[in-house]
Protein backbone atom coordinates (compact mmCIF):
# COMPACT_ATOMS: atom_id res chain seq x y z
CA UNK A 1 0.00 0.00 0.00
CA UNK A 2 2.84 2.33 0.87
CA UNK A 3 4.47 1.98 -2.54
CA UNK A 4 1.12 2.49 -4.24
CA UNK A 5 0.49 5.82 -2.49
CA UNK A 6 4.04 7.03 -3.14
CA UNK A 7 3.95 5.97 -6.79
CA UNK A 8 0.57 7.54 -7.56
CA UNK A 9 1.54 10.75 -5.73
CA UNK A 10 4.69 10.94 -7.83
CA UNK A 11 2.69 10.43 -11.06
CA UNK A 12 0.12 13.11 -10.13
CA UNK A 13 2.90 15.47 -9.04
CA UNK A 14 4.60 14.95 -12.42
CA UNK A 15 1.30 15.67 -14.18
CA UNK A 16 0.79 18.89 -12.17
CA UNK A 17 4.39 19.93 -12.95
CA UNK A 18 3.96 19.42 -16.71
CA UNK A 19 0.58 21.21 -16.70
CA UNK A 20 1.97 24.17 -14.72
CA UNK A 21 4.94 24.43 -17.08
CA UNK A 22 2.69 24.53 -20.14
CA UNK A 23 0.33 27.08 -18.57
CA UNK A 24 3.16 29.33 -17.42
CA UNK A 25 4.87 29.32 -20.84
CA UNK A 26 1.65 30.25 -22.62
CA UNK A 27 0.61 32.89 -20.07
CA UNK A 28 4.03 34.55 -20.14
CA UNK A 29 4.07 34.56 -23.97
CA UNK A 30 0.56 35.98 -24.23
CA UNK A 31 1.20 38.64 -21.59
CA UNK A 32 4.38 39.71 -23.37
CA UNK A 33 2.58 39.90 -26.73
CA UNK A 34 -0.24 42.05 -25.32
CA UNK A 35 2.12 44.27 -23.30
CA UNK A 36 4.29 44.89 -26.35
CA UNK A 37 1.22 45.81 -28.44
CA UNK A 38 0.01 48.19 -25.70
CA UNK A 39 3.48 49.78 -25.37
CA UNK A 40 3.66 50.47 -29.10
CA UNK A 41 0.11 51.82 -29.05
CA UNK A 42 1.09 54.19 -26.22
CA UNK A 43 4.10 55.40 -28.18
CA UNK A 44 1.95 55.98 -31.27
CA UNK A 45 -0.58 57.89 -29.18
CA UNK A 46 2.20 60.12 -27.88
CA UNK A 47 3.40 60.71 -31.47
CA UNK A 48 -0.16 61.53 -32.50
CA UNK A 49 -0.54 64.02 -29.64
CA UNK A 50 2.70 65.67 -30.68
CA UNK A 51 1.60 66.03 -34.29
CA UNK A 52 0.21 69.32 -35.56
CA UNK A 53 0.00 70.15 -39.24
CA UNK A 54 -1.36 73.30 -40.84
CA UNK A 55 -2.30 73.90 -44.44
CA UNK A 56 -0.71 77.31 -44.88
CA UNK A 57 -1.37 77.97 -48.56
CA UNK A 58 -3.45 76.49 -51.35
CA UNK A 59 -2.90 78.01 -54.76
CA UNK A 60 -4.73 76.86 -57.87
CA UNK A 61 -3.53 77.94 -61.28
CA UNK A 62 -6.61 78.14 -63.49
CA UNK A 63 -4.55 78.38 -66.67
CA UNK A 64 -2.33 75.33 -66.21
CA UNK A 65 -4.72 73.49 -63.89
CA UNK A 66 -2.11 72.85 -61.23
CA UNK A 67 -2.80 72.84 -57.54
CA UNK A 68 -0.04 73.64 -55.07
CA UNK A 69 -0.63 72.89 -51.41
CA UNK A 70 1.83 73.97 -48.72
CA UNK A 71 1.58 72.24 -45.35
CA UNK A 72 3.73 73.02 -42.33
CA UNK A 73 4.66 70.50 -39.66
CA UNK A 74 4.04 72.54 -36.49
CA UNK A 75 4.30 69.61 -34.12
CA UNK A 76 7.33 67.80 -32.77
CA UNK A 77 6.89 64.47 -34.60
CA UNK A 78 8.86 63.70 -37.74
CA UNK A 79 6.40 62.58 -40.42
CA UNK A 80 6.69 60.65 -43.66
CA UNK A 81 6.01 62.39 -46.97
CA UNK A 82 5.09 59.12 -48.69
CA UNK A 83 2.44 58.29 -46.06
CA UNK A 84 0.77 61.69 -46.17
CA UNK A 85 -2.64 61.69 -47.89
CA UNK A 86 -4.22 64.50 -49.85
CA UNK A 87 -7.95 64.97 -50.47
CA UNK A 88 -9.19 67.54 -52.97
CA UNK A 89 -12.94 68.21 -52.85
CA UNK A 90 -13.27 64.99 -50.85
CA UNK A 91 -11.53 62.91 -53.49
CA UNK A 92 -8.28 61.08 -52.78
CA UNK A 93 -5.44 62.43 -54.92
CA UNK A 94 -1.91 61.10 -55.39
CA UNK A 95 0.37 64.14 -55.58
CA UNK A 96 2.45 64.46 -58.75
CA UNK A 97 5.26 66.22 -56.93
CA UNK A 98 6.37 66.55 -53.32
CA UNK A 99 9.12 68.66 -51.79
CA UNK A 100 10.18 69.31 -48.22
CA UNK A 101 11.74 72.78 -47.99
CA UNK A 102 12.69 72.48 -51.67
CA UNK A 103 14.05 68.91 -51.50
CA UNK A 104 11.95 66.70 -53.83
CA UNK A 105 13.66 63.37 -52.96
CA UNK A 106 13.30 63.17 -49.22
CA UNK A 107 10.66 61.22 -47.33
CA UNK A 108 11.41 62.93 -44.01
CA UNK A 109 9.12 65.77 -43.06
CA UNK A 110 10.67 67.16 -39.91
CA UNK A 111 9.11 69.67 -37.47
CA UNK A 112 9.00 73.28 -38.69
CA UNK A 113 9.51 72.15 -42.28
CA UNK A 114 7.08 72.94 -45.06
CA UNK A 115 5.80 70.25 -47.40
CA UNK A 116 4.78 71.34 -50.89
CA UNK A 117 2.37 69.05 -52.74
CA UNK A 118 1.72 69.59 -56.43
CA UNK A 119 -1.15 68.11 -58.43
CA UNK A 120 -1.83 68.47 -62.15
CA UNK A 121 -5.36 68.62 -63.49
CA UNK A 122 -4.64 66.07 -66.22
CA UNK A 123 -3.56 63.37 -63.74
CA UNK A 124 -6.58 63.47 -61.49
CA UNK A 125 -10.32 63.60 -62.07
CA UNK A 126 -10.77 65.65 -58.89
CA UNK A 127 -9.41 68.73 -60.64
CA UNK A 128 -10.97 70.53 -63.50
CA UNK A 129 -8.90 73.17 -65.30
CA UNK A 130 -11.75 75.70 -65.18
CA UNK A 131 -13.12 75.09 -61.71
CA UNK A 132 -11.20 76.06 -58.62
CA UNK A 133 -11.43 73.36 -55.92
CA UNK A 134 -13.29 74.36 -52.76
CA UNK A 135 -11.66 72.28 -50.12
CA UNK A 136 -8.28 70.68 -49.58
CA UNK A 137 -7.51 68.29 -46.73
CA UNK A 138 -4.12 66.87 -45.80
CA UNK A 139 -3.88 63.84 -43.52
CA UNK A 140 -0.61 62.87 -41.84
CA UNK A 141 0.46 59.23 -41.52
CA UNK A 142 -1.08 58.89 -38.04
CA UNK A 143 -4.48 60.31 -38.98
CA UNK A 144 -3.96 63.91 -37.82
CA UNK A 145 -5.62 66.12 -40.42
CA UNK A 146 -5.70 69.74 -41.49
CA UNK A 147 -7.96 71.32 -44.05
CA UNK A 148 -8.18 74.59 -45.89
CA UNK A 149 -11.18 76.02 -47.65
CA UNK A 150 -9.52 79.24 -48.77
CA UNK A 151 -8.20 78.25 -52.16
CA UNK A 152 -6.43 81.10 -53.91
CA UNK A 153 -6.95 81.10 -57.67
CA UNK A 154 -4.26 82.50 -59.93
CA UNK A 155 -4.00 82.50 -63.68
CA UNK B 1 3.92 -14.26 1.52
CA UNK B 2 2.48 -14.77 -1.93
CA UNK B 3 -1.01 -14.22 -0.47
CA UNK B 4 -0.01 -10.73 0.70
CA UNK B 5 2.03 -9.74 -2.36
CA UNK B 6 -0.56 -10.40 -5.07
CA UNK B 7 -3.32 -8.11 -3.72
CA UNK B 8 -0.71 -5.48 -2.88
CA UNK B 9 0.62 -5.64 -6.42
CA UNK B 10 -2.89 -5.36 -7.85
CA UNK B 11 -3.62 -2.34 -5.61
CA UNK B 12 -0.28 -0.78 -6.54
CA UNK B 13 -0.92 -1.17 -10.27
CA UNK B 14 -4.50 0.09 -9.89
CA UNK B 15 -3.39 3.21 -7.97
CA UNK B 16 -0.68 3.98 -10.52
CA UNK B 17 -3.16 3.56 -13.42
CA UNK B 18 -5.73 5.83 -11.73
CA UNK B 19 -3.03 8.42 -10.92
CA UNK B 20 -1.79 8.29 -14.52
CA UNK B 21 -5.37 8.79 -15.74
CA UNK B 22 -5.90 11.78 -13.47
CA UNK B 23 -2.55 13.30 -14.52
CA UNK B 24 -3.39 12.68 -18.20
CA UNK B 25 -6.75 14.42 -17.92
CA UNK B 26 -5.12 17.32 -16.06
CA UNK B 27 -2.42 17.77 -18.70
CA UNK B 28 -4.97 17.50 -21.51
CA UNK B 29 -7.27 20.11 -19.94
CA UNK B 30 -4.45 22.54 -19.19
CA UNK B 31 -3.08 22.15 -22.75
CA UNK B 32 -6.55 23.04 -24.07
CA UNK B 33 -6.75 26.11 -21.81
CA UNK B 34 -3.23 27.13 -22.88
CA UNK B 35 -4.16 26.89 -26.56
CA UNK B 36 -7.27 29.01 -26.01
CA UNK B 37 -5.26 31.57 -24.01
CA UNK B 38 -2.63 31.74 -26.74
CA UNK B 39 -5.29 32.32 -29.44
CA UNK B 40 -7.05 34.95 -27.32
CA UNK B 41 -3.76 36.74 -26.66
CA UNK B 42 -2.95 36.82 -30.38
CA UNK B 43 -6.46 38.19 -31.11
CA UNK B 44 -6.18 40.89 -28.44
CA UNK B 45 -2.71 41.91 -29.68
CA UNK B 46 -4.07 42.06 -33.27
CA UNK B 47 -7.00 44.21 -32.15
CA UNK B 48 -4.64 46.60 -30.35
CA UNK B 49 -2.48 46.87 -33.47
CA UNK B 50 -5.53 47.66 -35.63
CA UNK B 51 -6.54 51.29 -36.02
CA UNK B 52 -8.36 52.98 -38.87
CA UNK B 53 -9.45 56.55 -39.41
CA UNK B 54 -12.14 57.93 -41.72
CA UNK B 55 -10.44 60.82 -43.51
CA UNK B 56 -13.34 61.96 -45.68
CA UNK B 57 -14.75 65.40 -45.06
CA UNK B 58 -18.19 65.65 -43.52
CA UNK B 59 -18.72 68.98 -45.20
CA UNK B 60 -18.25 67.71 -48.72
CA UNK B 61 -20.86 65.60 -50.45
CA UNK B 62 -20.05 62.02 -49.48
CA UNK B 63 -23.54 60.88 -50.48
CA UNK B 64 -24.37 60.53 -54.14
CA UNK B 65 -28.16 60.71 -54.33
CA UNK B 66 -28.33 59.64 -57.99
CA UNK B 67 -26.44 56.36 -57.35
CA UNK B 68 -27.53 55.95 -53.74
CA UNK B 69 -23.93 55.50 -52.61
CA UNK B 70 -21.83 56.83 -49.79
CA UNK B 71 -18.11 57.00 -50.54
CA UNK B 72 -15.65 57.19 -47.66
CA UNK B 73 -11.87 57.19 -47.59
CA UNK B 74 -10.40 55.19 -44.73
CA UNK B 75 -6.75 55.38 -43.67
CA UNK B 76 -4.97 52.53 -41.93
CA UNK B 77 -3.38 54.24 -38.93
CA UNK B 78 -2.55 50.97 -37.16
CA UNK B 79 0.51 48.77 -37.42
CA UNK B 80 -0.73 45.79 -39.39
CA UNK B 81 -1.89 45.22 -42.96
CA UNK B 82 -5.64 44.66 -43.20
CA UNK B 83 -7.20 42.68 -46.09
CA UNK B 84 -8.89 45.24 -48.34
CA UNK B 85 -12.12 43.30 -48.80
CA UNK B 86 -15.67 43.98 -47.68
CA UNK B 87 -15.33 41.08 -45.24
CA UNK B 88 -12.91 43.17 -43.18
CA UNK B 89 -15.59 45.82 -42.66
CA UNK B 90 -18.84 45.77 -40.76
CA UNK B 91 -20.78 48.78 -41.99
CA UNK B 92 -23.80 50.18 -40.19
CA UNK B 93 -25.64 53.17 -41.69
CA UNK B 94 -28.29 54.75 -39.45
CA UNK B 95 -28.42 51.61 -37.28
CA UNK B 96 -28.92 49.33 -40.30
CA UNK B 97 -26.31 46.77 -41.30
CA UNK B 98 -25.15 47.18 -44.90
CA UNK B 99 -23.92 44.31 -47.03
CA UNK B 100 -23.55 46.17 -50.33
CA UNK B 101 -20.02 47.36 -49.61
CA UNK B 102 -17.08 47.52 -52.00
CA UNK B 103 -13.53 48.27 -50.91
CA UNK B 104 -10.76 49.42 -53.24
CA UNK B 105 -7.20 50.48 -52.52
CA UNK B 106 -6.62 53.97 -53.91
CA UNK B 107 -3.03 54.74 -52.97
CA UNK B 108 -1.48 52.47 -55.60
CA UNK B 109 -0.33 49.71 -53.21
CA UNK B 110 -1.13 46.03 -53.61
CA UNK B 111 -2.39 45.68 -50.04
CA UNK B 112 -3.87 47.91 -47.39
CA UNK B 113 -0.65 48.39 -45.46
CA UNK B 114 -0.20 50.78 -42.51
CA UNK B 115 -0.71 54.43 -43.61
CA UNK B 116 -2.47 53.28 -46.79
CA UNK B 117 -5.88 54.53 -47.91
CA UNK B 118 -8.88 52.59 -49.19
CA UNK B 119 -12.13 53.78 -50.70
CA UNK B 120 -15.21 52.24 -49.09
CA UNK B 121 -18.33 52.51 -51.20
CA UNK B 122 -21.64 51.69 -49.56
CA UNK B 123 -24.35 51.13 -52.15
CA UNK B 124 -28.10 50.57 -52.14
CA UNK B 125 -28.85 53.54 -49.89
CA UNK B 126 -31.81 55.87 -50.04
CA UNK B 127 -31.10 58.63 -47.55
CA UNK B 128 -33.49 61.45 -46.78
CA UNK B 129 -32.31 65.00 -46.20
CA UNK B 130 -30.90 65.35 -42.70
CA UNK B 131 -28.18 64.00 -40.45
CA UNK B 132 -26.82 60.50 -40.94
CA UNK B 133 -24.30 58.29 -39.22
CA UNK B 134 -22.01 55.61 -40.64
CA UNK B 135 -20.30 53.22 -38.27
CA UNK B 136 -17.37 51.16 -39.51
CA UNK B 137 -16.03 48.25 -37.48
CA UNK B 138 -12.66 46.77 -38.48
CA UNK B 139 -11.22 44.03 -36.23
CA UNK B 140 -12.90 45.52 -33.16
CA UNK B 141 -11.88 49.10 -33.99
CA UNK B 142 -14.96 51.28 -34.34
CA UNK B 143 -15.14 54.50 -36.30
CA UNK B 144 -18.17 56.74 -36.49
CA UNK B 145 -18.65 59.20 -39.34
CA UNK B 146 -21.49 61.72 -39.27
CA UNK B 147 -22.59 63.70 -42.26
CA UNK B 148 -25.46 65.74 -43.54
CA UNK B 149 -27.35 65.37 -46.82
Amino acid sequence: MGFGVSGSTAVIFLGVLIASGTLYTTTAGTAEQVTEARDTEGEELLDRRNTVIDVTAVVYNTTSGTLNVTVTNNGSTTLSVEDTSLLVDNEYVLPDSTAVDGDPDTDIWAPDQGLALGVNANTTSALDADTTPDRVKVVAENGVAASNTTVEAVS
Amino acid sequence: MADVSVPSLILFIASIVIAAGVAGVLIDTVTGISGALDDRGADVAENIRTDVEVISDSESAVYNGADGTVTLYVKNTGRRAIPATNESFDVIVNAQYQSNVTVAIVDGSAEWTPHGVVEVQIGGLNLDAGDHQVRLVVSGDEETFRFNT
